[in-house]
């Protein structure tokens, strides 16, 4: 192949602790489909970030067209040629195509004349490129999600974009509409654009990358031709570390169904059909990808969007959740994934933050009793190992994992049957995550049922005692956590039929 | 910066005592700017008992809408239509006593419950249909003012009520002018909801974050309910020494209290985001717009003038002002510095 028309060079880049990418190279040819491939997390996001100049690299080297570039920046990434679409199509629906069109093409003079038929004209031959049957003059609202796509496709063209960049383009179109992107993604190949494709869907890549490249914990594993490799190696590649040996180990026997969940759904939120129970004393792992339902499914057994179909039975007695307080009554519990929005009150204390779920219990006949709290706060402090000023300090002074470990200060004194953590270790650093990993099993230890979400595989598999993979809302697999491997979840939750034994 | 133990309890703290220190500077001057001797010899003006006592009988009403105003307004909502409730159940107690002939005590409690109603539908509005509190208020202060109106046809008062109840709002009771004393409890009742019990903490929480309070399990729709009835019912009791105040019931009682009562909270240091303000600030706050307004009113000056009116409007906006850019100022000082800083050692450099 000839002289890329991207290259990176060993590409450090960190988020105070945590580092997101560890020397990644990377390289696109003109003409060129190049998947990237990774877990969420693996650094694909930061990786498109550094490309479009969102992010600056902590070090290594940015070459475009060959030359080096010193500082890129959203502004002279776009004058670079570089554009990016998304899953969600960024449009202005209530404008026209023309209009969103020449909204990223126009200079952005405050005062000059609008010229509509040119704009019109320009906007039909950029479709015409893509190849799509849209009216220029049509409100974006009124297309669908594909158009969208293709509207965007279009723009990014008109911007005279060389190096596209599709990140999971296809995650909410149907398989016919796939099929109709990817037709545009090899027409835009033959018109030389060089185009880095991210997709959880290994068969797109199949169709339809020339090189693929896989990310792990940050770091490139292999760039291959996709002649040479299959969807198998590709999953080992992916997950293909040893599951490290620091999560604590099961010691529980699973006791009595806790909770059982028969047929559940709600429409709005896209959950259909789940089925499943946890026992006493499990943990039970809730695997899949990002947007496949889990946190879905955690929001209906909290109360926040009711079900509206199936069934779900506390220690084997059907109850009705319609708010988070008829929750925490029935003594469920939920850590959410968004900590700093859901999680805690950034602004009030810690003590304030940790009664917050059992004021009745707590304060008899509502008064409060500051000395009460605090002392009760400190035996969190000292339980949890919370590093904090005092019970009195703000929760929004503490960091990730001291935050995480104050909303589950909350649900523990709340005393639950079911506690439902969700994605508990994100943003955690190391220390603090194994600390909070040790916390869970102690919880299962005494009797608690445990639904956890988790993206992170090891994690996933780590801790588990079983493991239901989620897919487009509904549990595709459920596996036993001694027997499962990474490939065997991935496989589950990209839709590959095989090891599941459900 | 952020990490400081007390830090925004201490910005709170130096509000309230930077609003103590006006509140005594502006007690002060109009003491001795507003105090004068007539010919026969008597203390007249500011420095006298009586208007102090006069200041304390008709800052109740405005007072008691700002104590209900603040939990309120400490969840991040507004009710712009409890000055429009003022009048309505004013009318509803007047004409309830005069036309339908109940007792001054029932047709007290009706009116109380027909504020606690209109609270009711506040909140109901603003919680179910979600919409924004500052649309819903502003609908229903045109509603009950209309329906206050609709009720008299816009001419009727109700008058010649007994002395009894007058009492109420003329006279004094163990030294005090007696509605100061349903002030006073009403105003520790308040202190204690927002500032010890689960129910203030809530509000608070609401204010940071209605999220992340129904994340806790908390229901925001009850917390909510709670706080526009509330308001709803104080709402009444003002109209109801109102009344007794001026011994009519009338259609246009309270119009634009609501906005006083406002100023008054957020003088108060209360932030009209939420979360942040307390139950004595508003009392500071509503006191320092009484002493203002009766202050300029002596003055020998203002007097001259006939001008009272315009200059304790002009006054009670500067202050509110001010008061506002106190709180900001320390911020405002703190980023300046800090990107002083940040030019020095550029500037050492080129020296």
């Amino acid at each position: 192949m000839d002289k890329p028309i991207l290259q990176l060079t060993d590409i450090r880049k960190s988020f105070l602790a945590v580092r997101a990418l560890k020397g990644v190279s990377f390289d696109l040819t003109a003409g060129e489909v190049h998947a990237l491939l990774g877990e969420n997390g693996a650094g694909k996001s930061t990786l498109i970030k550094v490309i479009t100049g969102a992010h600056q690299p902590d070090t290594g080297a940015i070459q475009v067209n060959g030359n080096i570039v010193e500082k890129l920046t959203p502004a002279s990434a776009h004058k670079l040629g570089i554009a990016a679409i998304y899953q969600q199509p960024a449009l202005f629906p209530d404008l026209s195509v023309a209009e969103n069109i020449a909204l990223s093409l126009e200079p952005p003079k405050t005062f000059r004349r609008i010229r509509w038929n040119a704009r019109h004209d320009q906007a039909r031959q950029l479709l015409d490129r893509v190849g799509a049957k849209i009216d220029p003059d049509a409100e974006v609202r009124s297309l669908s999600m594909p158009e969208q796509q293709l509207v965007e496709i279009a723009k990014a063209l008109g911007t005279g974009a060389r190096i596209l960049i599709m990140d999971e383009p296809t995650a909410s179109l149907t398989h016919t509409e796939v099929q109709l992107l990817l037709g545009v993604v090899r027409d835009l190949r033959t018109q030389g654009v060089g185009i880095i494709y991210i997709s959880h869907r290994l068969e797109e890549i199949f169709q339809i990358a020339d090189r693929v490249t896989v990310l792990r914990d940050g770091e490139s594993v292999g760039t291959n031709p996709v002649s040479k490799i299959n969807e198998a190696s590709l999953i080992k590649l992916m997950v293909g570390r040893e599951v490290a040996s620091i999560y604590p180990p099961s010691e529980t026997q699973p006791r009595d169904v806790v909770v059982s969940l028969k047929n559940l759904g709600c429409a709005s939120s896209g959950v259909r059909g789940v089925s499943f129970d946890v026992r006493a004393g499990e943990i039970f792992g809730l695997a899949g990808l990002v947007g496949a339902g889990r946190t879905e499914l955690a929001r209906i057994l909290f109360g926040i969007t009711p079900a509206d179909g199936g069934e779900i039975s506390l220690n084997g007695k059907a109850i009705q959740i319609h708010s988070p307080r008829e929750a925490v009554e029935h003594g469920i519990a939920y850590v959410p994934e968004d900590r700093r929005r859901h999680g805690v009150i950034l602004e009030m204390s810690i003590a304030a933050n940790m009664t917050m779920a059992i004021h009745p219990q707590f304060f008899p006949g509502a008064w409060l009793r500051f000395g009460k709290e605090e002392a009760f706060a400190q035996t969190y402090i000292r339980d949890l190992q919370i590093k904090a000023f005092g019970p009195e300090a703000p929760g929004g002074s503490l960091s990730g994992g001291n935050q995480q470990k104050v909303a589950l200060a909350r649900w523990l004194a709340t005393k639950p049957k079911v506690l439902i953590l969700d994605e508990p270790t994100q943003g955690v650093d190391v220390g603090a995550k194994s600390e909070i990993h040790k916390i869970i099993r102690r919880l299962a230890a005494q009797g608690l049922a445990v639904i956890m979400i988790s993206s992170d595989l090891p994690e996933i598999l780590g801790m588990s005692d079983r493991i239901g993979v989620m897919r487009g809302g509904t549990v595709t697999g459920i596996l036993d956590g001694k027997t499962a491997d990474p490939h065997s979840v991935m496989a589950a939750a990209l839709g590959q039929t095989e090891g599941i034994n459900a | 910066m952020n990490t400081d133990k007390h830090g925004w309890k201490r910005i709170l703290l130096r509000h309230e005592t930077i609003l103590l220190f006006v509140l005594v500077v502006e007690w002060l001057l109009f003491y001795y700017f507003g105090t004068s001797m007539n010919r026969r010899g008597i203390t007249v003006g500011f420095g006298t008992m009586d208007r102090q006592f006069d200041i304390l009988r008709h800052s109740c009403e405005i007072g008691l809408l700002a104590l209900a105003l603040t939990p309120v307004i400490l969840t991040g909502g507004i009710d712009l239509s409890i000055g429009s409730l003022l009048g309505l159940t004013a009318i509803v107690f007047g004409k309830l006593w005069h036309d339908a002939h109940l007792s001054i005590g029932m047709a007290a409690v009706c009116a109380v419950g027909v504020g606690a109603l209109a609270g009711g539908l506040n909140a109901t509005l603003i919680t179910t249909l979600r919409i924004p509190a500052l649309i819903v208020t502003l609908g229903t202060y045109s509603l009950f003012r209309g329906l206050a109106e609709a009720i008299t046809h816009g001419s009727v008062t109700y008058t010649d009520f007994p002395a009894s109840f007058l009492f109420l709002g003329q006279e004094r009771w163990l030294g005090l002018p007696a509605q100061a004393w349903l002030f006073i409890v009403v105003a520790i009742a308040t202190w204690l909801l927002v500032h010890r019990t689960t129910f203030g903490r809530s509000f608070r929480a609401i204010g940071f974050s209605p999220e992340g309070t129904r994340y806790a399990g908390i229901s925001v729709e009850r917390r909510l309910t709670m706080v526009y009835v509330l308001a709803g019912i104080v709402a009444a009791l003002a109209a109801i020494i109102y009344t007794a105040r001026l011994g009519q019931a009338k259609a246009d009682a309270g119009t634009g209290y609501e906005l006083f009562a406002i100023t008054a909270v957020v003088l108060g240091g209360t932030s009209i985001f939420g979360g942040i303000g307390s139950v004595h600030g508003t009392l500071l706050g509503v006191a320092a717009i009484a002493v203002l307004k009766n202050g300029l009113a002596c003055l020998p000056i203002v007097i001259r003038h006939n001008s009272a009116e315009e200059l304790s409007g002009m006054m009670t906006g500067a202050l509110l002002l001010l008061a506002l850019c106190s709180s900001v100022l320390p911020k405002i000082l703190s980023t300046w510095r800090s990107r002083r800083q940040s030019h020095l050692p550029q500037q050492t450099k080129i020296a």
